[in-house]
């Protein structure tokens, strides 16, 4: 094949991705099914309904794909889900800090957790630049949702050392 | 109920000497609207040691300023950053994201304004003339009219997905599946909900919505230094007062359009339970539906824009009248107004229509009034509130994750929820990726437990025969209704089509 048939031939769409999300609908739609196979017929006929015609445009959206990969116009490879490809480190850092700020709430409590996080992250996305600019939003952001939710909402947010004291305080 | 002009205007005159009480409600309205997770009726319950304090007609009147402020304020993050502030402004984005994106922030927030104020106004003033009739509404949706309308908002998904329809529907019927987790209504036996007692309750809508569009979203902009495109940024910096007064002209001009969808909210949100969601949804259908350049729709389309926010307005009146006239709260805030009110020993019906008028129709006025305040508080508001989306995303990501996920936590105050938030993130995620639409995932989990409970009361009440779906003249005219919305665009579309094959061919014949 010479390079100028490669230039001619059409560029395959990656659809791989596309079907990560009806994959996970299957499953749960098999799961939901395996849970209801003891509720009375009346509280099944609805789950039955949707999820039966949930796995019906499942089978279609496959066969769609499949016609495209067969005749060589698509691959399976996870394509838009995955690019750019640089980002990923980031993304994957950025969802640890995320999971972390979650786990950590309820002991660090709310007002340390969220500047916490929000200087780690932002750092983590300025590549290590305006150090000095990011702790200050970090702390006045922190500070002020402090204020707003937990003074003046009273929303009971997990209380840490930062919240206890303030409490001894005023 | 009788029409008394005299009355009417003794009651507008006396709610606005009530400034002082809508001036707040407004404010506050607008900021807990903007927040996912703090909602008018999480606010009210907040304040009730307040509003149980007051006397009940101020009272009422601060609650339903709270309540219709906060419609509004959840439209501007919807339209600056695309993360609706509560599900009833979940299909704003839809349009008012990309003509942020495009720089056009400022004329979305001021369209989105006049169509909210103009929508809410009009349906309220309607109400008011109308209340007997519109009372009667609630009288003749049954089980089985109700799956049928549930029905039409799910089939909304595949025409609001159109790039791809079967996308679309799959992410639509998800949706539904997840929303039929938990404890079924009639025989409370728990359903794919993996063993967690916190979703023994149906899935949480509040972490769905934060999950769906504000973590999925801060995860996908990390990409670009900003949400603005190119073009939207060099937009921003011309951008003066100009675009607000743009923006109000536009919306003006599209005044038939802010009536027949604001019309189309207050027949909703009489219904008990269907909400500004639904409304929202139903209206941005049918004004893609009736439109001439339905194409347009998606990339940043004003009347995209102006019909869910008029709609999702005019149900706030709505959702009043089944309070009102039968005591039956059509949504969670008027709940809770009943709540405030029943505390006081007032009784709604029709009794109070003749005994206190004023407290009958007083939150009518009181809507109306504060439409009418808000509009000239907010609107030189939008110049500034645009400013946000030249914010770079290194600090616009961190902050829309750390605040909407402590938004997730605080309706129910579960830690659950928030990790729920994070589950739905991921969704979110993959969905916009891979060209499936995040608002038909929130529809589904908004629509499943409804159409679920509707379904099982119909069932039961016919022993199990399927049947009774088609077993009521009004759920048959609404079937119909609901094939032709689904065939009727593509039979417009084809004709469209045609008629400008026929005008190329007539052109190319005359050259």
């Amino acid at each position: 094949m010479t390079d100028h048939d490669e230039a001619e031939k059409p560029e395959r769409k990656s659809l791989g991705g596309d079907l990560v999300l009806p994959i996970g609908a299957f499953v749960f739609t098999l799961y939901y099914f395996y849970t209801i196979i003891d509720v009375p017929r009346i509280a099944q006929i609805s789950a039955f309904f949707v999820g039966s015609i949930l796995i019906v445009l499942i089978a279609i959206l496959a066969v769609r794909i499949g016609k495209e990969v067969k005749a060589g116009t698509a691959d399976l490879r996870l394509g838009p889900l995955v690019e750019p490809h640089s980002f990923i480190p980031t993304r994957l850092a950025l969802f640890g800090l995320t999971l972390g700020f979650i786990v950590l709430i309820e002991w660090l409590g709310f007002t340390i957790i969220v500047f916490l996080f929000l200087a780690l992250a932002m750092l983590l996305l300025s590549k290590g630049q305006n150090k000095g600019m990011i702790f200050a939003v970090a702390s006045v952001l922190a500070i002020g949702g402090y204020l707003l939710f937990i003074v003046a909402f009273s929303t009971r947010f997990p209380a840490g050392p930062f919240e206890q004291l303030m409490e001894k305080l005023f | 109920m009788e029409f008394d002009p005299g009355l009417f205007i003794g009651l507008f005159a006396r709610t606005f000497t009530f400034w002082w009480v809508i001036l707040p409600a407004i404010f506050l309205g607008l900021i807990v609207g903007a927040i996912p997770g703090f909602s008018a009726a999480n606010t009210i319950i907040i304040l009730l040691p307040l509003t149980l304090a007051m006397d009940p007609e101020v009272g009422l009147i601060f609650m339903v300023a709270l309540y219709a402020s906060s419609r509004m304020g959840a439209g501007i993050p919807a339209i600056l950053v695309n993360i609706p502030g509560t599900a009833g402004a979940a299909a704003t984005p839809l349009d008012g994201y990309p003509m942020t994106r495009q720089g056009r922030g400022q004329q979305a927030l001021a369209i989105s304004f006049v169509s909210s104020v103009f929508g809410g106004l009009l349906a309220t003033l309607i109400t008011l003339l109308a209340m007997p009739w519109l009372s009667q509404v609630a009288y003749y949706l049954f089980s089985v009219e109700m799956i049928v309308v549930m029905l039409f908002g799910i089939s909304l998904i595949a025409t609001i997905a159109a790039r791809d329809t079967l996308k679309g529907l799959i992410a639509g019927f998800f949706g539904l599946m997840i929303g039929y987790i938990g404890a079924d209504v009639v025989y409370e036996t728990p359903r794919g909900t993996f063993g967690f007692l916190e979703l023994y309750d149906k899935v949480p809508l509040i972490p769905a919505l934060v999950g769906l569009f504000a973590v999925s979203e801060a995860f996908a902009v990390i990409e670009n230094q900003s949400i603005l495109s190119e073009r939207g940024k060099a937009a921003m910096q011309k951008a003066g007062w100009s675009e607000t007064l743009e923006g109000v002209r536009i919306a003006l001009s599209k005044w038939w359009h802010i009536t027949w969808t604001s019309l189309i909210g207050l027949v909703i949100g009489v219904v008990p339970g269907a909400g500004a969601a639904i409304a929202a949804f139903v209206a941005y259908q049918q004004s893609r539906a009736f439109s001439k350049t339905p194409e347009l729709y998606g990339t940043g389309h004003v009347e995209g824009l102006i019909a869910p926010e008029s709609a999702n307005n005019g149900v706030t009146s709505g959702t009043l009248v089944p309070l009102l006239v039968i005591g039956i709260p059509g949504g969670a805030t008027a709940a809770i107004m009943l709540v405030v009110l029943q505390y006081h020993g007032i009784t709604m019906g029709p009794d109070l229509f003749m005994e206190s008028p004023e407290l009958a129709y007083g939150p009518f006025a009181a809507m109306a009034v504060t439409y009418f305040i808000m509009i000239f508080t907010i609107l030189p508001l939008a110049r500034y509130m645009s400013k946000i989306t030249v914010v770079s995303t290194i600090y616009m990501s961190p902050i829309i994750i750390s605040f909407t996920l402590v938004g997730a936590f605080v309706p129910r105050q579960y830690m659950f929820d928030m990790y729920l938030a994070l589950v739905f993130g991921v969704i979110g995620y993959i969905a916009r990726k891979t060209g499936y639409h995040t608002a038909a995932i929130l529809i589904g989990v908004i629509l499943g437990p409804l159409l679920e409970t509707y379904f099982l009361r119909a069932l039961k009440m016919s022993e199990g025969d399927v049947m009774v779906i088609f077993s009521s003249t009004l759920a048959n005219v609404l079937w119909v209704a609901l094939v032709a919305s689904l065939v009727l665009p593509y039979v417009l579309q084809r004709r469209r089509k045609l008629r400008r094959g026929q005008e190329a061919e007539a052109g190319g014949t005359t050259e």
